[in-house]
């Protein structure tokens, strides 16, 4: 064999050729792997939700099997349509996507309506009263979109639990809004002020000061070296609050 | 081509002295970690827990061996111009498939260790092996190579690591180990063994005695 592995049109033949060997060996993993990924993504999703609502803890190990059975069996979800307030009956989940199309070429100069239907969940505890209210909360951080959830109690008006599940910010920095630590103060804390109002849960730059009863009640210790993070999560969460602010108005009239 | 490294392999049979030596080394005399100071970062961020330090070892083990087979078998034909980038695609394939795997399989895990899995493409240990080693070594022995200097890798992460998730935090393996009455008398976790310091700490520690017993001498 005498072939010169050093010409040029050898050298841009083995680049080519391993190229092409391994983006379609990638491709063929991230193929055949996506079904057992996207299962994992929504228990992930599912244990978020539970995380929030207080029924499972953050360091909770459980399968993906164990996940969707305890969903199943504790938590339901319902569709709401953001505008009137009301829960869209006969609907799951999986039609969201089809009613918020619809909404969008009923309505197309309206910004708001592509997120128009959403998907919130409840628990119930053993007499039957609404437990939790778990609400569906993304926006902006500083690299990313953040998603989370945000459970109320059943009073609608104080925060039961929090996560942050999916984004990509800095590990260590905007990353820490994951932290089952920092995520646990947010428990107790007041969406609506004393006349009633809705204000949100504001991340405050540096740490609460519990000498003053508003930033008690309703701010939380920022995260450090994280502003434009912080700053996003009190901005989505006071925009998600408000959108399904007709919902939660409705609910508290009924009960 | 092959021809002057293949037969004393075929002679040795799988396991022969040489081959177990090629795994054995650096465990020990040669330990990625304690002897060649490669791989520090890595060490540090993620050994906060047992967990999360086992299967980064696992991630680095299979990186190098699976890494240094494909260089070795490529060893002969890749052009020496451009043999560091083809070890870098080989290398960043190998560690996306991977991390497809424990997305797949080890949700939890792969979001704690979130930018980490990414990471070992820069790991010195990969490339120094497939740069020292599998380009003039033959398929097997390669093999044994990666896996030989992963398990090194692995075992001093898992010692750190289950230093620090005992101190730090009480737990092992994510079960509690320190009894709820010490917690009651007054006993409370080491902080300093979550944060990157108490790593720094310990792997000095785990450097200093290797090098005390295996009686290495600066040169």
């Amino acid at each position: 064999m005498s072939i010169n592995t050093n010409s040029n049109g050898y050298v841009m033949a083995f680049a080519i050729g391993v190229c092409v060997v391994m983006s379609s060996l990638l491709a063929l993993t991230a193929t055949a792997l996506k079904p057992a990924q996207d299962a994992a993504a929504e228990a992930d999703r599912q244990k978020n939700v539970m995380i929030a609502a207080g029924v499972v803890a953050a360091e909770d190990v459980l399968s993906v099997a164990e996940v969707q059975k305890r969903f199943g069996e504790r938590v339901q979800e319902v569709v709401v349509d953001t505008r009137s307030g009301q829960v869209v009956d006969g609907k799951s989940a999986a039609d969201v996507a089809a009613l918020n199309k619809a909404a969008v070429k009923e309505a197309p100069a309206d910004k708001a309506a592509s997120t128009r239907y959403r998907v919130v969940a409840k628990t119930k505890s053993a007499d039957g009263k609404i437990e939790s209210i778990i609400l569906p909360i993304s926006g902006k951080g500083l690299w990313s979109t953040i998603y989370g959830y945000l459970a109320l109690d059943g009073d609608l008006t104080h925060v039961r639990g929090v996560t942050f599940y999916k984004h990509g910010e800095t590990p260590g920095l905007g990353g820490e809004c994951e932290n089952p630590t920092w995520c646990a103060q947010w428990k107790g804390k007041s969406i609506l002020d004393a006349q009633q109002k809705l204000v949100g849960i504001g991340v405050k730059k540096g740490k609460v000061d519990p000498a003053i009863p508003a930033e008690k009640a309703h701010k939380v210790d920022g995260l450090s070296g994280a502003t434009i993070t912080s700053n996003g999560i009190t901005k989505f969460v006071l925009a998600d609050l408000q959108v399904f602010d007709s919902y939660l108005t409705a609910l508290r009239k009924g009960s | 081509m092959t021809a002057t490294t293949t037969p004393p392999v075929a002679k040795a049979g799988l396991f022969g002295k040489d081959e177990l030596k090629v795994v054995k080394d650096p465990l020990w005399d040669n330990n990625p970690i304690a002897f060649q100071v490669l791989g520090i970062c890595s060490a540090l961020a993620v050994t906060t827990r047992l967990d999360k330090a086992l299967v980064m070892g696992i991630g680095i083990t299979f990186v190098t061996a699976i890494a240094n087979v494909l260089i070795s078998c490529l060893r002969n034909f890749i052009p020496n111009k451009i043999r560091i980038i083809v070890q870098l695609v080989v290398v960043s394939s190998v560690v996306i498939v991977f991390d497809q795997i424990l997305r797949a399989y080890m949700f939890d895990l792969s979001k704690q260790l979130s930018v980490f899995v990414g990471l070992i493409i820069t790991n010195c240990i990969v490339m120094g092996r497939l740069e020292a080693y599998a380009m003039g070594n033959p398929p097997w022995r390669s093999f044994l190579d990666g896996i030989g200097n992963g398990l090194g890798y692995m075992w001093i992460l898992a010692v750190v690591g289950a230093v620090r998730e005992v101190l730090g935090s009480g737990k092992l393996l994510n079960m509690q180990l320190v009894p709820q009455a010490l917690y009651d008398a007054g006993y409370v976790n080491n902080g300093l063994m979550v944060l990157a310091p108490g790593a720094f700490l310990l792997l000095g520690i785990i450097v200093w005695v290797q090098r005390a017993i295996s009686g290495y001498v600066e040169k």
